[in-house]
């Protein structure tokens, strides 16, 4: 098959302009969502002394080997103990389940929306009208027919090398390759970054959503409860000497 | 010091950031960098500038240069007029200059905005300890534990106090806590080991002897641990209440110790004699 050869206005009117529309876009947002998003969320302290219990008793039941048998029995004394134990005597209400009805929980909601998903259809939809059919540039290895929709969306030619990038694909590639340039411009930690906005999102809703305190210490204290104490000290000397 | 005196700014911000990084306090060095290169600099530093002049206002708060703190702080409340953080450092500075009474005044409004303001609660315990009302201290601490709990830096201060008031059964459970955090640092177990030593009692000695064990198997090159090892081997040894077997096995492990004392010392002088006439001592005690 013939090779291709791109106009060198695909480049200067396409390729380039995509990428800094892109790139300005990911500034643009981040001052945005500074602007709106200023306030920082607080924690409850209750929520805060949960959590803390809940790491303290795992890390119990994955260090506890170095303890004394007397000691760990105390600590899990603490947490485990009928009338006086830390996740039984602590009475935890189950957070409101549906977010609809937190009025400050809809705002954060509608905050994150109109910062990250609406400049993502609003842009990718334009650049997608505005420069739909190019082929705009070649990875420079060769690739499987299964990259096909990835890379060249928006463009159906079977006959099409895979190597080849559509420009819609091109604008995809930007976004999330553009990361440690924002990065680097913006400084770390910057709400430009998408990638990391995606990976909460895949990680799911349920993280961001305070944790059922009275399910997680139940199950904490079914842990602490079967744990068995195995010191890791006894038999050391032995071990050493010989 | 001279290194840092000639280098330019841009140095001098990549060395403080790497201290920030690794939390290395360095204060008289903090000032020095900040006065031979980085004040006239500061705009320079963009949004990095914060985070330096608070570095720079905690290390002069140390070196008693209220000055150099007095301007860093008035330039960051003209930046951040509501910032706690802020009001914290202004807070350290009232400590600094005695004005206790004011401080927890301001510390108390900030807990009462932000309940979950650790640096605010933790100052509040540091008033108390520079008045040296150290019962107070420890018990303002316990209080504060009992809501963070995972607070190592805290449960290793509440560890200090009990031990300068004599308190070891408590200063065991808090280095106990420690370690939960971190298994497999050396220094902690060897601590602890030190502590239970001190505390006396066969019980306590044959725990300690196990974690200087753990503290040698983690970092063979621990001489503290070694010695303390050498230490409670004997001490066990001259127990009238230690059984004969454990006798046995005891001598044992101070046999392995000394020859591994006197290794170490080999590897770092070459020679074993001061080593034989400190052993000499130990045995004396």
């Amino acid at each position: 098959m013939a090779e291709l050869l791109l106009d060198a206005n695909i480049r200067g009117w396409v390729f380039l302009p995509i990428v800094v529309i892109t790139f300005l876009v990911g500034v643009l947002r981040h001052y945005i969502s500074l602007l709106i998003g200023g306030s920082q969320k607080k924690a409850d302290i209750q929520q805060v002394q949960d959590s803390q219990a809940l790491l303290r008793a795992r890390l119990l039941r994955e260090n506890g080997k170095y303890l004394t048998r007397s000691a760990f029995q105390m600590r899990r004394y603490y947490f485990n103990d009928e009338e006086v134990g830390y996740f039984l005597t602590q009475k935890r209400t189950a957070p409101a389940s549906n977010p609809m009805t937190d009025p400050s929980m809809m705002t954060e909601m509608l905050k994150g929306n109109l910062t990250n998903v609406l400049p993502m259809i609003v842009i990718g939809g334009w650049i997608n009208w505005m420069f739909s059919g190019f082929v705009t540039t070649k990875v420079p290895f060769p690739l499987t027919l299964r990259f096909k929709p990835m890379l060249q969306r928006g463009i159906e030619l079977l006959s099409l090398d895979p190597a080849w990038v559509s420009s819609a694909s091109w604008y995809f590639l930007n976004v999330f390759g553009l990361r440690s340039i924002y990065a680097l411009v913006l400084g770390e930690n910057n709400a430009a970054d998408q990638s990391r906005q995606f990976q909460d999102q895949m990680s799911g809703a349920a993280v961001q959503m305070p944790v059922d305190p009275k399910a997680a210490f139940k199950a904490e204290w079914e842990a602490l409860e079967i744990y068995q104490h195995q010191s890791a000290l006894e038999g050391l000397a032995a071990e050493m000497i010989e | 010091m001279e290194l840092t005196k000639q280098s330019s700014w841009n140095k001098a911000r990549d060395i403080l950031k790497d201290w920030r990084d690794n939390n290395q306090r360095r204060s008289v060095e903090v000032i020095e960098i900040w006065e031979n290169s980085l004040a006239s600099k500061i705009h320079k530093l963009g949004d990095d500038r914060f985070v330096v002049l608070e570095q720079v206002s905690v290390a002069a708060l140390d070196c008693n240069r209220l000055d150099v703190a007095a301007s860093c702080i008035h330039s960051l409340i003209k930046e951040f007029p509501n910032s706690l953080r802020v009001r914290t450092l202004l807070v350290m500075k009232l400590e600094a200059q005695q004005r206790y009474e004011e401080a927890l005044e301001h510390l108390e409004t900030i807990i009462k905005i932000d309940e979950t303001n650790t640096a605010a609660r933790k100052r509040k315990i540091c008033i108390l300890k520079a008045k040296n009302k150290i019962p107070e201290a420890i018990k303002e601490l316990t209080e504060y534990l009992k809501k963070f709990m995972t607070d190592q830096e805290t449960w290793q201060e509440l560890c200090d106090l009990y031990l300068s008031e004599g308190d070891y059964a408590k200063a065991v459970f808090c280095m106990e806590e420690l370690f939960l955090h971190h298994p497999h640092n050396h220094l902690l177990h060897q601590r602890y080991a030190d502590i239970l030593y001190t505390q006396g009692g066969l019980e306590n000695i044959e725990l300690a002897i196990s974690h200087y064990l753990m503290a040698i198997n983690l970092n063979e090159k621990n001489i503290r641990a070694l010695y303390g090892l050498a230490l409670s081997c004997h001490q066990v040894l001259t127990s009238a209440k230690c059984s004969a077997a454990k006798k046995k096995e005891i001598s044992k492990q101070m046999m392995w110790v000394s020859k591994h004392l006197a290794r170490q010392y080999e590897e770092q002088q070459g020679n074993t004699e001061t080593l034989t006439e400190l052993m000499s001592a130990l045995q004396v005690s």
